[in-house]
């Protein structure tokens, strides 16, 4: 057996059984990353090497928009934003059959594009909706099921960390700002297909629907959520109209959430050093995976396991359509025990060469792993919004995950046309000419 | 409360302090380099390596303080399923595990960096500060995280960790 | 690194397998296993597989990998003498420049990397740099008024284009394609195969051949691999070195004259300015430079005369 493949056995092999014995994460990447390295290089330049990735891994000015996201996400989640938000997503869509069902994903994918966040948006939204359903006579676990699937909607409407970390995965073939681009249809398209399996359950079941709202009542509750909304434009805007880089976009959405929540009174000055402690340290796990995923993929490079998975899926199945469906299952297994940004970190630098040498743009394959892996969160035994949604909607895990299973099938079907219909993901970069 | 558990509340207080002032530097050093750019027209060579240097040094101590708090990200589904003595051995085992990997990677491959960065003169490009400087939040955390795992391994054996 | 007796050299930079500079590292390898009769073979990591350019000098120091080539100015933050070369409009023309390099000042910077683990080998040809701009054409200096121009993150290019009247922005080289095409810079500057592989020539209009700086490449490997070496190893590496550098200077300049015809087919009009003018902008740079460092007056001055 070659030294080669010895080290891809010890590294796996070693990483897995670390995982399973409940090692954080970021220190099981980095052990089998040291086993494996000290077989190819000498001990004292092999450890410093590690020290060194660990490092200048995360030196990337890009790469600061993820703590400022989370910070504004942090902001908001401890305003008002979640009940404006709800109001007008009610004044919406509540007169349709099973109206609160449709206010629920509508709350939870506006909830999560503004703050990028699915855990943000299953905890702010599910709180409020999963009782207001149970008035309505919503068993708590369908509405729980509504608020963890349709919460994924935000990790590809932007502003999205998870497409930052990708954009870094990818070694900077898909840049920032054409992924956040092209994650708007997907987005809305996974949206409104859960918003379809709702209406065929609210009509074979006989949910209500809610009263009609006047025009007058859509206006006052859409001035009520307005600023919360115009965030978006603002980021999002300020970073296709070419006023600012993502990075930049996001200090200023930290700048207009601080504003928002003081104005409107959700926030107190004496409040922002707990919010910035508790966003320091959500980026701290962000970003220590991060630190310790660069150093395993400067090994995978060092040596060279990303050419040899490459060319043995090549070898192997020599058809496009199998590349792909291998891919996509093999991401949907590792999404449910492994959560997402390791995952990106760990298995984009291994298949993206594979599908690019297929003719797949970097930026399409960013939504397809970055949806294949929403759909792994929301399974068990490791998918942490599947537990944060059900810990807010105060159900068991095993209660939900029955009338959760069609909202995961409808997830992969979601999944499966958007890998195969590039244009699905590629129609607004193109139009706007990102990449 | 015993001497060591004063002490390492102590430690928490001033990194979870640290890591609010780095936190709120970094905000400001970025508005400052958005105002500048856009509102005085000019910009300043320093902020975006302060900035990024900060970020390493906030997300490196904070790497230490998720140690001290037990905060990482694992994976439990398996762990869940151990009997108690188990879970107790468990405990220990990625206790150590993590006591190996601060020293050996963190403390003498960061000093190892540390000292090859400041031997070489190396600066940085515009902040003209040496490297060295900022590797050397790799071994300083690698340390905290030793002690840490001394702390919690010297609780287990108390039984004052039953998870 | 050994394996049944061959010996493999690392090799990590960060440029397309496309680029002119590649091409001559190619050169080294076939010079180098034909001249080993295959005892002494380079495993190429390109497109900063092994990290950039700062990234890749610090593992040859650490000790995990052999060799790399970076440009000068990123080398300068290592090997203070390096600096020298960036200064603005140092060299008379491409004839002077290699006369320089080849020669006894050259070759002591190359030395000079030893004391800090990086020995120089060779250096390659990486042209002259020049500016271009998305909207606003540069025809004189006055027009670099008010334009952010994205440069290296490096004092003396930040100094540069300050002194020639633009507002130097040190942007990542990844971000910059975004950043033109949505005006967050005005443009950018560099030489022009890097002009053309980077794709800025589909969102430029202009490029204004004022070639400020001619800062050349630099191939070189750490002292820990180099010292493990045989005294014949030693030399074969040194002769497959300078050959390659020889064999790159045509390549570059094929790829200069096919990246200027891409650019010019794609609409870029090409402007010739008169390069004394700006030149004489940037002489306040070279006063800074020899203020910073007095010690290194004396070689500028010997390559000036
Ligand atoms: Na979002
Ligand atoms: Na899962």
């Amino acid at each position: 057996m070659s030294i080669e493949f010895i080290s891809i056995i010890v590294l796996f092999a070693s990483f897995f059984t670390l995982l399973l014995l409940k090692v954080p994460v970021a220190y099981s990447i980095g052990i089998s990353t040291t086993l494996s390295l000290l077989l190819n290089i000498d001990n004292m330049p092999g450890i410093t090497t590690i020290a060194q990735r660990m490092t200048t891994g995360i030196d990337s000015f890009a790469l600061l928009a993820i703590p400022f996201f989370i910070l504004a996400g942090e902001i908001m989640k401890s305003g008002g934003i979640a009940n404006r938000l709800i109001n007008f997503a009610k004044s919406l869509v509540s007169s349709l059959p099973g109206g609160l069902a449709y206010v629920n994903v509508l709350a939870s994918m506006l909830f999560g594009a503004i703050s990028g966040s699915a855990l943000a948006a299953a905890s702010a939204i599910g709180s409020i909706m999963t009782d207001r359903m149970e008035e309505e006579g919503y068993p708590r676990t369908l509405s729980a099921s509504v608020n963890i699937t349709a919460s994924t909607t935000g990790l590809l409407i932007p502003p999205s960390n998870i497409l930052i970390v990708y954009a870094l995965a990818s070694g900077g073939t898909a840049s920032v700002a054409a992924l956040f681009i092209a994650g708007y249809l997907p987005g809305i398209l996974l949206g409104f297909a859960i918003m379809g399996y709702v209406a065929f359950i609210a009509i074979s079941k006989g949910y209500a629907r809610g009263k009609r709202a006047t025009l007058f009542e859509v206006w006052t509750f859409f001035r009520k959520a307005f600023f919360s909304l115009l965030l978006l434009v603002i980021v999002v805007g300020g970073i296709v109209a070419g006023i600012f880089t993502a990075t930049e976009a996001s200090v200023i959405a930290v700048l207009y959430a601080a504003i928002l929540s003081l104005v409107y009174g959700d926030m107190k000055v004496k409040d922002f050093s707990g919010v910035l402690l508790s966003s320091a340290k959500t980026t701290a796990v962000v970003m220590f995976l991060i630190c310790t995923s660069m150093a395993m993929s400067w090994l995978f490079s060092f040596e060279g396991i990303p050419e040899m998975i490459s060319s043995f899926l090549l070898e192997q199945l020599n058809n496009k359509f199998a590349i792909f469906l291998a891919i996509n299952l093999i991401l949907l297994i590792i999404g449910t025990f492994m959560d997402m940004t390791p995952a990106v970190l760990i298995f984009t630098p291994i298949f993206l060469p594979v599908v690019t040498t297929l003719g797949m743009d970097p930026v399409h394959f960013g939504i397809v792993i970055v949806l294949n892996l929403c759909i792994g969160i929301c399974t068990p035994p490791v998918g942490t919004l599947l537990f944060v949604g059900s810990g807010v909607a105060k159900v068991s895990v095993t209660q939900v995950i029955r009338p959760l299973l069609p909202f995961l099938a409808i997830m992969v079907i979601v999944l499966m046309l958007i890998s195969y219909i590039p244009e699905i993901s590629m129609f607004l970069p193109n139009l706007f000419g990102l990449k | 409360m015993s001497r060591s558990e004063l002490v390492f509340n102590k430690v928490n207080r001033l990194l979870e302090l640290f890591m609010i002032i780095i936190f709120a530097l970094l905000v400001l050093d970025v508005l400052f380099q958005v105002f500048s750019r856009y509102i005085l027209g000019t910009s300043f060579t320093w902020t975006e390596e302060f900035a990024r240097f900060s970020l390493i040094w906030m997300t490196i101590l904070g790497a230490a303080y998720l140690n001290g708090k037990r905060e990482h990200l694992s994976m439990d589904f398996l762990y869940q399923k151990f009997s108690d003595t188990n879970k107790r051995k468990a405990s220990i085992l990625i206790e150590v595990l993590v006591f190996l990997f601060a020293l050996i990677i963190m403390v003498i491959g960061g000093l190892n960096l540390v000292y090859t960065t400041l031997h070489l003169e190396q600066l940085s490009g515009t902040l003209r500060i040496p490297l060295g400087y900022v590797y050397a939040i790799m071994p300083f955390s690698g340390f905290l995280i030793m002690c840490f795992s001394i702390y919690h391994i010297s609780n287990i054996y108390k039984n004052k960790i039953n998870n | 690194k050994k394996k049944d007796g061959t010996k493999v050299l690392y090799l990590g930079h960060t440029l397309p397998q496309t680029h002119p500079v590649h091409k001559g590292i190619l050169e080294f390898q076939k010079a180098l296993e034909t001249k080993s009769n295959g005892t002494l073979k380079v495993k190429i990591f390109p497109d900063a597989q092994l990290g950039s350019e700062r990234e890749v000098l610090e593992l040859l120091q650490i000790g995990s990998v052999a060799a790399t080539k970076v440009s000068a100015a990123t080398l300068s933050n290592f090997v203070p003498e390096y600096h020298i070369l960036g200064i603005p409009y140092l060299f008379r023309d491409k004839n002077h420049q290699f006369e320089v390099l080849e020669g006894d000042i050259g070759k002591s910077i190359l030395e000079k990397g030893s004391k800090f683990w990086l020995r120089g080998l060779c250096y390659y040809d990486a042209g002259s740099r020049s500016f271009y701009t998305s909207n606003k054409a540069i025809r004189t200096p006055d027009d670099l008024k008010g334009l952010k121009i994205r440069v290296m993150n490096n004092q003396m290019a930040i100094n540069m284009v300050n002194s020639m009247g633009g507002s130097a922005t040190p942007l990542a080289y990844g971000e910059l394609y975004t950043a033109i095409q949505q005006g967050v810079v005005d443009g950018a500057e560099n030489n022009p195969p890097s002009f053309v592989s980077s794709n800025h020539y589909e969102i430029s209009k202009y490029y204004t051949l004022d070639q400020h700086s001619s800062v050349p490449d630099v191939l070189l490997i750490g002292t820990k691999y180099w010292d493990k070496l045989s005294d014949e190893e030693k030399i074969w590496v040194q002769e497959a070195a300078d050959e390659s550098s020889q064999a790159q200077k045509k390549f570059w300049n094929d790829s200069v004259e096919e990246s200027m015809k891409i650019a010019q087919e794609a609409g870029v009009e090409i402007i010739i300015p008169e390069k004394s003018l700006f030149a004489e902008k940037s002489k306040s740079v070279v006063e800074e430079f020899v203020k910073e460092f007095p010690e290194m007056a004396n070689i500028v001055n010997q390559i000036k005369k």
